[in-house]
């Protein structure tokens, strides 16, 4: 068998999802929008500086403690959009349905996207419903795209990490790989974690209504922390330094991925942000962030350094260093 | 929330002691072996190399299950995967370790009904959910997996399932650890003993090994405290010249070790010969059924007899499991051979030094 084929690890938000985008993908479609590479496109219409994202959603299972894929959705390309430093707008929904998934899911998904979409003040506009047979797609495969306005001084890439900055995250890291991952079959944990889905454009907007001048925003969903901070310092040719001591993560979150052989870094988040500021401004920002209802747990968790560009390395708690990699292999299809 | 015996192991000002007296005691350079894939992952996962003095090298041993299996096993385990009606169910480190011409993973994506399992439990279930069709586990492990195993072909003889069968790949460590000292051009000054097959095994299971060869040994746990405390037992052992089996583990390892786990993995398995990657056919160092419990050998029931195979060109698993190249020494590192496109298994397994290497350093 040598024809190559796709594999699961080529979602896996990770090393190989990378070269796939930047071996194939890229060159295909090749325009500057694309090639920044952050997590929605910035727009420049007639003077107006937009933000524009999409996102597909597949997770299994479709319901999960604190969310189901609809709110999921929502929130991720609001989020998307947010993170370019943009205020969302509108959304659109696509829905690839197969055949049998019972009416009252189905409502109830949609309920909870009209409400999330409410919560974060955004309108969903349009959208496609498709329905396959049974067998060809997998209860409900949700697709969202969405616009956001930027204010004409906001500048937030992943190319424009600096030396110095300070590294703020918005609070514990991996609930929401860990949650999907606890309510799949075959592995059932007692415990009370759930999904940290959540809109962040609040806490976006009130980040920037703070005056404070903020270079990175990220929201590390698909790969975790690592790999989103991997490629802030490839985008932007910086090197950073974490301290696992400041690293936030809930205690049965933590003992899940203990017994899994699971490192919280690469797990999925789809409520958190990171912040990359000027030292000058981060302790502002992080206070500016704990006001907003999804940011209490929020803490600096490093900085950017001159050396080693492009590299990630994390100072152990007993005081060692190791280098942070990109994910490499899919650790949990379906996440998200 | 604190998590108990996990905290206080990762102590920040209890390691930094520990790396002082380290620091202070060591005067030869000497060559340390983790023989657990566990081990070697901590190590790196904590920076504990970075702590250590210029000449204390740490090397990884034979103790990653899937690193260690043979390439003839690995074969059989994507041939089970070909077969018509057959569910190959398996630990997620094997999917991606590269037979001669595929992997678990590519079979499953070409269709093959490959499911990743937490125990063979869950593979005894899928069984019985699944009567129609023939269920295959590929047992791949040490001591601390045998008995588990054990216990699910118990649990499948008294559910009356039948279409259920595992294929032994299991390995036994001290067999494996007195091999090792027989290799010529090894060079290891101690051994940094696995915690968990310990637990099973009992600190007793190493003592002929270690009056052969006198040796020193530690037992050690897997957090950052546990790896510096035996690191520092087998380099004051070292400087001393007072080579001791000592058990630096005993919250969780005792001289007998587990012996219910023991009694049941000798109730369905016998030892016998087996070939690991690299050091090729130890005697009397695999755990193969007995007998009376043929019916549950898949490859008995399918008549699976893969023929030895080279293991791939220029690649260094086998030494690199001994101690005898670092994974910088092997050409096909990082260039031919990365997580995403591996060549060995040490570079698939979570556990595996290649990839270990490759993911912290």
């Amino acid at each position: 068998m040598t024809e190559e084929i796709i594999l699961l690890d080529h979602g896996s938000g990770g090393k190989v999802s990378h070269s796939m985008f930047s071996d194939i993908i890229l060159p295909l479609f090749e325009n500057p929008e694309l090639s920044k590479q952050d997590d929605g496109a910035t727009l420049d219409v007639e003077g107006t500086k937009l933000a524009f994202s999409t996102d597909s959603y597949v997770v299994d299972p479709i319901f999960f403690p604190g969310g189901n894929i609809g709110d999921l959705a929502v929130n991720g390309t609001i989020n998307d959009i947010a993170m370019c430093g943009a205020m969302p707008k509108f959304i659109s929904v696509g829905l690839i349905i197969e055949e049998g998934l019972p009416i009252k899911d189905f409502k109830l998904i949609l309920e909870t996207m009209a409400n999330a979409a409410k919560k974060a003040g955004v309108k969903i506009v349009t959208g496609d419903t498709k329905v396959v047979p049974g067998g060809k797609a997998d209860k409900i495969f949700i697709n969202t795209s969405g616009i956001g306005v930027i204010p004409p001084d906001v500048n937030v890439s992943g190319s424009n990490a600096e030396p110095g900055d300070k590294i703020i995250i918005s609070g514990t890291i991996a609930d929401h790989g860990i949650t999907i991952l606890s309510s799949r079959e075959g592995l059932k944990f007692d415990s009370d974690i759930k999904t940290d889905s959540a809109p962040l454009n609040k806490m976006v907007q009130s980040i920037i209504q703070s005056g404070c001048d903020i270079h990175v925003l990220r929201d590390p969903t698909r790969g975790g922390l690592g790999t989103t901070l991997n490629e802030i310092a490839l985008q932007s040719n910086v090197g950073i330094k974490i301290d696992e001591q400041s690293l936030p993560v809930r205690g049965p979150v933590q003992g899940i991925c203990e017994l899994l052989g699971f490192d919280p870094l690469y797990i999925a988040n789809e409520g958190k942000l990171i912040a990359f500021v000027p030292q000058k401004d981060a302790q502002k920002t992080l206070e500016v962030i704990q006001q907003n209802e999804f940011g209490k747990d929020a803490v600096i968790i490093g900085e950017v350094t001159k050396t080693d560009p492009g590299s990630v390395f994390l100072q152990t708690s007993i005081g060692g260093l190791r280098i942070i990699d990109m994910l490499t292999g899919e650790q949990l299809p379906r996440i998200c | 929330m604190a998590l108990k015996y996990i905290e206080e192991y990762r102590d920040g000002s209890l390691a930094r002691g520990l790396v002082k007296k380290i620091h202070a005691v060591s005067k030869k350079d000497l060559r340390l072996m983790e023989v657990c894939g566990t081990h070697t992952t901590s190590i790196f996962r904590h920076g504990i190399r970075s702590v250590l003095p210029k000449g204390i090298t740490l090397l990884s041993g034979p103790g990653c299950p899937v690193c260690v299996t043979a390439q003839k096993d690995m074969d059989a385990f994507v041939e089970f995967a070909r077969i018509n009606n057959v569910i190959v169910t398996t630990f997620g480190d094997l999917m991606k370790v590269p037979g001669s011409s595929s992997t678990l993973t590519k079979e499953k994506a070409c269709g093959a009904d490959v499911r990743i399992v937490y125990s063979i439990f869950d593979a005894i279930n899928i069984a019985r959910e699944n009567k129609d069709k023939e269920v295959v586990f590929c047992g791949v492990g040490f001591e601390t997996t045998i008995p588990t195993i054990a216990a699910g072909i118990l649990m499948g003889i008294q559910g009356g399932i039948d279409n259920f069968s595992i294929y032994s790949a299991n390995k036994l460590t001290p067999p494996a650890l007195a091999a090792l000292m027989e290799t010529d051009g090894i060079q290891i000054d101690g051994f940094i003993l696995p915690g968990h097959v310990s637990v099973i095994t009992g600190t007793n299971a190493y003592r002929d090994t270690f009056e052969k060869y006198d040796i020193p040994s530690v037992i050690a746990g897997f957090e950052p405290i546990d790896i510096l405390q035996a690191i520092l037992i087998l380099i004051q052992q070292n400087e001393m010249g007072k080579p001791a089996l000592e058990n630096a583990y005993p919250r969780a390892v005792s001289d007998a070790g587990n012996v219910k786990a023991k009694q049941i993995m000798n109730q369905i398995f016998e030892v016998c010969n087996a070939s690991w990657r690299g050091i090729g056919e130890v005697p009397l160092s695999g755990m193969g059924l007995k007998k009376e419990y043929q019916k549950f050998d898949a490859a008995i029931k399918f008549g699976m007899d893969m023929p030895d195979v080279p293991e791939p060109k220029g690649c260094a698993c086998g030494q690199i499991l001994m101690g005898l190249k670092s994974p910088y020494e092997c050409a096909l590192y990082k260039k031919k051979c990365t997580p995403m496109n591996p060549v060995g298994p040490c570079m698939v397994s979570s556990e595996g030094s290649c990839a270990a290497f490759y993911r912290y350093s």
